[in-house]
C-alpha cells in the first residue's frame, strides 16, 4: 500500500490516467524497531512468531476489558497526505485504507482488521458470504446482506446498483482510479474505460441484492480486489454530483460504523446545496463520529468491534512533540514515524516497552538498478552489487534490527508464508557484503577491462544515483557509497526532494535509486509483480524502474535509451502465476518467480523486509494492528474513560 | 654605546614619526588591539587546520572524514556513540568521526566564504565603481539593483533558489547551475555583493571631485586608468575592511543554507549540516551539536573581532 509522500502523489495522481499508481513507501516508518529481542509485549490469543513473521503485538487488555467509550486521537505527521483526496476511487495509502476499511466504507468482502496472517485473510462484510465463483472461474456473484443502509443524510438502503456504481466511477478517467488495473479484468471495463460503452457489461445486478461479476479471464486473487475501498459502495446522488479527482472525498457517505461529524447537516437535495462535511478538512483535521445508520447485527465484531465514541486526526508536524504527547496521553496513537531515539527509549525502558507495537509491514525497500543503464545493464555488475551491498549497515540507517529482517529477496517472507525465509542469493557474513564474491562476479563483467575484480570502465565512474533529500536517505548514503566503491563504481548522487517523480520519469534514464519501497495492496505476492511487468511501464509515473521486460518498440515508446536490446522478461511467469487461485500452488508459483529475478534478472538490491511500528499511548485499553493496511486496527482500539 | 638611538632630539624624531608610512601607522594599531590579534591567531589556526585536515586527520585520529565506522560508533538503533580515545567527538549518525569531520569543515566553510566573498567584492568593486565614477544612468540601474537586491527576503530567497536549483536532478538553467558547492558560492555571492557596491560607490562619488582626480584627467589620463590606479588604490582600506567583516557574515549563510539540506553535497563536511544533523538527536547525541557549533562560533567571531580591529587601524575616522 502506498503511502508516498506529497510530491510523488501529486504528480501520479495528474500525470497517470492509467492506474499503475506507484507506489512507494513512504518513508515513514524509517525507524521501525525489532521483532525479536526487542520484542514488545506480545499478549492476546496470537503467538509471537518467528523473526520473519514479526510479532502480532496484539492489544493491552485492561483488568476488567476495554470499555466502549472515549475518544481516540490521532496526530498525523506533515499532512494527511491523501493520494486522491479521500476520495475511495482514488485514494492509493495504507493509513487512509486503515480509516476507510474499517469504519467508512465496507466493501462486499473484507477483512478483520487484526494483526499477522488472520488480518490478510477475506471474510464476508456486506455480502452474505465470500461468494460464488463458477467452475470456470469467471463469474463471481454475491448476495447483499439485510439492513445495510448509507449513512446519514441518506439513511437509505445500501443497493447491489450502489456496488456496481464504483465501479462506474473506477472506470471514469476524470476521477483517476490509482490502481483502477486491478478492474480492467472484469469484462466490458476497459471499454467503458475508453468510453466506447455506457455501462460495464460484464457487471449485472438481477435485483437490487444481488452482484455478479464477469471476468475476461481467471483471476485468483479477484476477491482481493473487491475488498480494496474503491470497490465499496457508492451512492450515485452524491458521488455523482463530482467528477473531479478527490472532490468526493469531503462529500464522503458513510457505509460503516463511522463517519464524517456533520455528515447528517449535509443537504444532499440535489448537487447544488452540497457544502464540504463539517468533519474533514484535509489541511487540518478530520473527525469521525459513530453513524446512526450502522446495525452491528450486518457486521461481526470480529471485523470491527467499536469500542470508541469519536476519532480525532489532527495534522502535527512536529515527531518531537507527538511522541511526547503519546507519552503524556495526551493523545494516544500517531502516524508518524518514530525516531531512532523514541524507539531506543521504548524498547530499553521496561515500562514503556508494551507500549511499541511491531508487526510485518509487507512491505520491501529496495535499491532499483535500471537495466538498461550502464553499468547496470549487465547483469554481472548487478549480482556484484548485490553481493557486495551492506545491508546491515543500511538497516542501521533505519533504526537497526526493529526496523526489520534484512531482506534478500523481493516479495516479504510473510506473503509468501515463510516459503523463501531461507533464501539468499548473495549471502554474506553479518550481511555486510561479501567483497571476495562481489568482485569475482565483477571480473566476469564488459566493465572490468582487465579482470581485477574493480570496475575500471568510464561507465563505472560518477555514475548517477537518485534519492530522497530526507534525514533518512542522507544517513542511507554513506554506506551505500562505501558498498559501490568497493567493486569500483562510484556514485554521483542526487538528493531530491520527490525523488519518485524523477525515477518514474523514464526519459530521465536514471541507473539507479535508493528511494524505492513497495508495499502489498493486498496479500497477494502478485501486488509485488505489477512492479516487473513489462506492460504496465508508462513514460510517466512509471513504477517499473528497473524496466523488467522492457522491447525495443516499447523503449521507444516510453523514451527510454541505453541497452534496450535483450532486457529479460517475466510477463509470461506473472500471467502464469495470476490463474492460480489464490492458495499454496500460488503461493509457490511466485516464490520461484521471485527467485528467478533474483537469480536470472536481478532488477534490485533488496535491503530491508520491514516491519510496522506504532507508538500507543497510556489510556488506550485495546488495540490492535489491521494486518491489510499497514496501520492502526480502528475499529478494535478503545481508551480508558 | 647607544649613541645612534640614544640622543633624544626632538627633530629627528619627529621626523621618524612623520616618516611612518599609512601601513605602518595601521599595524601599529592593529598590534596593540588583542581582541583582534586573537582573532587573528584563531584564523591563522583554521587556515592551518583547513589546509593541514587530511593530515592531522590521518595521522592524528586516523580516519578520513567519509570512513565509516557504523559498527563501533552506532548502537543497533543507529544511534551515534559520544567521544571516547579513538573518537574524541565522538560519531555523527552515519557513525563516522566527527572530530575528523569537523577538521574537514573549517575547510568548507573556509572555502565557501572566502570564493564567495572574493566574488562578491570583486563584482562590488566593479560595479560601484562605475556608478560613483560614471553616475548618471550607470549609477541608477547599480544603485537600484542594489536597493532591490538588499530589499529581498534574503534567505527566503537564497532557501527558494537553492530549492530550485539543488534538489533537481539537473540543476538549474539547463543544467548551467549544478547543485553542489558552486551553487552555494554563486548564492552567497549574489547576495552580499550589494553591500560592498554601495560603499565603494559612496567613497568614489567623493574621491572623483578630489584635485587629484582633476589633475590625472587634465594630464589625460582615461576614465579607466582614473578608476584602477587614482580612485581604487584610496579604497583599499574599506575594501578590506567590510570583506573582512563579510566573511563571517557569509560563513554563516553557508551554515544557514546548509542547514536547510540546501547547502553542499551531503558527503561534504559541513558545520551547518552537522548542526542539521545534530537537531533531531541533540538530547541523546549531545557532542553533534557542540563541536560543530563550538568551531562556528569561535570562527564567526575571530572574523569579527579582526574586522573590527582593521577597520580601527585603516580607517580611525570611521566610528564604530
Amino acid at each position: 500500500m502506498r503511502h508516498w509522500r506529497a510530491l510523488a502523489i501529486v504528480v501520479v495522481a495528474l500525470g497517470l490516467a492509467v492506474g499503475a499508481a506507484a507506489c512507494g513507501g513512504d518513508d515513514g516508518g524509517e525507524a521501525t524497531p525489532d521483532t525479536t529481542a526487542t520484542e514488545p509485549a506480545t499478549t492476546g490469543e496470537e503467538p509471537a512468531t518467528t523473526e520473519e513473521e514479526p510479532a502480532t503485538t496484539e492489544e493491552e487488555p485492561s483488568p476488567e476489558g476495554p470499555q466502549a467509550g472515549g475518544t481516540y486521537r490521532v496526530d498525523w505527521e506533515e499532512t494527511f497526505g491523501f493520494t486522491g483526496g479521500f476520495d475511495p476511487v482514488g485514494e492509493y495509502l495504507g493509513e487512509a485504507f486503515g480509516i476507510q476499511s474499517g469504519l467508512l466504507v465496507r466493501t462486499l468482502i473484507g477483512y478483520r482488521h487484526t494483526a499477522g496472517s488472520a488480518g490478510n485473510e477475506l471474510i464476508p462484510d456486506l455480502a452474505t458470504d465470500l461468494g460464488t465463483i463458477s467452475d470456470d472461474g469467471l463469474t463471481y456473484t454475491y448476495t447483499l446482506k439485510d439492513g445495510i443502509k448509507f449513512g446519514p443524510p441518506l439513511s437509505r438502503e445500501i443497493t447491489s446498483q450502489d456496488v456496481a456504481y464504483a465501479f462506474e466511477r473506477i472506470g471514469t478517467e476524470s476521477l483517476v482510479a490509482q490502481y483502477g488495473f486491478y478492474y480492467t479484468v472484469i469484462e466490458g471495463m476497459s471499454e467503458f474505460m475508453a468510453g466506447e460503452a455506457d455501462t460495464i457489461s460484464g457487471i449485472t445486478t438481477p435485483d437490487d441484492k444481488t452482484i455478479a461479476f464477469k471476468l475476461t479471464a481467471p483471476t485468483g486473487d479477484f476477491p482481493f480486489r473487491l475488498a480494496m475501498p474503491a470497490a465499496g459502495p457508492a451512492p450515485r446522488e452524491v458521488a455523482g454530483c463530482f467528477t473531479e479527482a478527490g472532490a468526493y472525498g469531503r462529500y464522503l457517505i458513510s457505509s460503516g460504523p463511522y463517519m464524517f461529524e456533520g455528515s447528517d447537516a449535509l443537504d444532499a437535495s440535489s448537487c447544488d446545496t452540497l457544502e464540504p462535511i463539517a468533519g474533514f478538512d484535509p489541511n487540518t483535521s478530520m473527525t469521525l463520529v459513530r453513524n446512526p445508520d450502522y446495525d452491528p447485527a450486518t457486521d461481526t465484531p470480529e471485523a470491527r468491534e467499536n469500542f470508541v465514541d469519536r476519532f480525532e486526526f489532527k495534522i502535527n508536524s512536529n515527531p518531537d512533540d507527538i511522541f511526547n504527547k503519546i507519552k503524556a496521553g495526551e493523545i494516544e496513537d500517531a502516524v508518524a514515524s518514530e525516531p531512532p531515539k523514541v524507539i531506543r527509549e521504548y524498547t530499553e525502558n521496561e515500562e514503556l516497552t508494551p507500549l511499541l507495537h511491531i508487526n510485518a509491514g509487507d512491505r520491501t525497500w529496495y535499491i532499483t538498478l535500471n537495466l538498461t543503464q550502464p553499468p547496470f545493464d549487465d547483469i554481472h555488475v548487478r549480482k556484484a552489487a548485490n553481493l557486495v551491498m551492506d545491508k546491515e549497515g543500511l538497516r542501521r540507517a533505519w533504526g537497526g534490527p526493529t526496523a526489520g529482517e534484512i531482506a534478500t529477496h523481493i516479495i516479504p517472507d510473510a506473503m509468501l508464508n515463510e516459503t523463501l525465509a531461507d533464501y539468499d542469493p548473495y549471502p554474506s557474513e553479518g550481511y555486510a557484503g561479501d567483497v571476495a564474491a562481489a568482485m569475482e562476479e565483477m571480473k566476469l563483467s564488459k566493465y572490468d577491462t582487465d579482470k581485477d575484480g574493480i570496475c575500471d570502465a568510464p561507465e563505472c565512474k560518477d555514475v548517477l544515483y537518485v534519492t530522497e533529500a530526507d534525514r533518512l536517505r542522507q544517513d542511507m548514503q554513506p554506506p551505500t557509497s562505501a558498498s559501490f566503491e568497493k567493486i569500483g563504481i562510484t556514485l554521483k548522487v542526487r538528493s531530491v526532494e520527490g525523488a519518485y517523480p524523477v525515477i518514474q520519469d523514464v526519459s530521465k534514464n536514471v541507473p539507479a535509486s535508493g528511494r524505492p519501497g513497495w508495499g502489498k495492496d493486498y496479500a497477494d505476492a502478485s501486488t509485488f509483480m505489477v512492479l516487473f511487468d513489462s506492460r504496465s511501464t508508462l513514460p510517466t509515473g512509471n513504477i517499473n524502474y528497473s524496466l523488467v521486460g522492457l522491447t525495443p518498440e516499447q523503449a521507444a515508446k516510453v523514451k527510454a535509451s541505453g541497452t534496450v536490446e535483450g532486457i529479460p522478461s517475466v510477463d509470461a511467469d506473472i500471467d502464469a502465476c495470476n490463474v492460480i487461485p489464490v492458495g499454496d500452488e500460488r503461493v509457490q508459483c511466485w516464490a520461484d518467480l521471485d527467485k528467478k529475478l533474483m537469480e536470472e534478472v536481478v532488477p534490485w538490491i533488496p535491503y530491508l523486509d520491514a516491519t510496522a511500528t506504532q507508538i500507543t499511548g497510556p489510556t488506550v485499553t485495546k488495540w490492535d494492528f489491521d494486518q491489510f493496511s499497514g496501520t492502526i486496527a480502528y475499529a478494535h482500539v478503545a481508551v480508558a474513560q | 654605546m647607544t649613541s645612534l638611538a640614544g640622543p633624544v632630539e626632538s627633530a629627528p624624531l619627529m621626523g621618524q614619526v612623520v616618516g611612518k608610512s599609512p601601513r605602518q601607522l595601521a599595524w601599529e594599531r592593529f598590534r596593540h588591539d588583542r581582541a583582534a590579534l586573537a582573532g587573528l591567531l584563531v584564523i591563522v589556526l583554521l587556515v592551518l587546520i583547513s589546509i593541514f585536515a587530511g593530515v592531522i586527520g590521518k595521522y592524528l585520529a586516523g580516519h578520513g572524514p567519509n570512513d565509516l565506522f557504523q559498527r563501533e560508533m552506532t548502537d543497533e538503533f543507529g544511534l551515534p556513540l559520544g567521544p571516547n580515545s579513538d573518537f574524541w567527538f565522538g560519531a555523527d549518525t552515519a557513525g563516522r568521526d566527527l572530530f575528523v569531520r569537523v577538521l574537514y569543515g573549517a575547510r568548507t566553510s573556509l572555502l565557501i566564504a572566502l570564493a564567495a566573498t572574493g566574488i562578491a567584492v570583486f563584482i562590488g568593486v566593479v560595479l560601484g565603481t562605475a556608478a560613483g565614477y560614471f553616475r548618471g544612468v550607470a549609477d541608477t540601474i547599480v544603485s537600484r539593483v542594489t536597493d532591490v537586491i538588499l530589499a529581498l527576503p534574503l534567505l527566503l530567497l537564497a532557501i527558494g533558489i537553492a530549492a530550485a536549483c539543488g534538489t533537481t536532478k539537473e540543476g538549474c538553467l539547463n543544467g548551467a547551475i549544478e547543485p553542489g558547492l558552486s551553487l552555494v558560492v554563486f548564492i552567497i555571492a549574489l547576495f552580499s555583493w550589494p553591500y560592498i557596491a554601495r560603499i565603494v560607490r559612496g567613497n568614489v562619488l567623493s574621491i572623483r571631485e578630489k584635485e587629484f582626480i582633476e589633475s590625472a584627467r587634465s594630464l589625460g589620463a582615461g576614465n579607466v586608468r582614473i578608476m584602477f590606479r587614482e580612485v581604487l588604490p584610496n579604497l583599499i582600506a574599506p575594501i578590506i575592511v567590510y570583506s573582512t567583516l563579510l566573511i563571517p557574515s557569509n560563513i554563516l549563510f553557508e551554515a544557514a543554507l546548509s542547514f536547510l539540506g540546501l547547502g553542499v553535497p551531503q558527503e561534504t563536511p559541513s558545520w551547518g549540516r552537522m548542526l542539521s544533523d545534530a537537531a533531531g538527536v541533540f538530547d541523546v547525541a549531545w557532542w553533534l551539536m557542540l563541536f560543530p557549533g563550538l568551531f562556528l562560533v569561535a570562527t564567526t567571531l575571530a572574523f569579527n573581532l579582526v574586522g573590527d580591529g582593521l577597520r580601527d587601524a585603516l580607517d580611525p575616522r570611521s566610528g564604530r
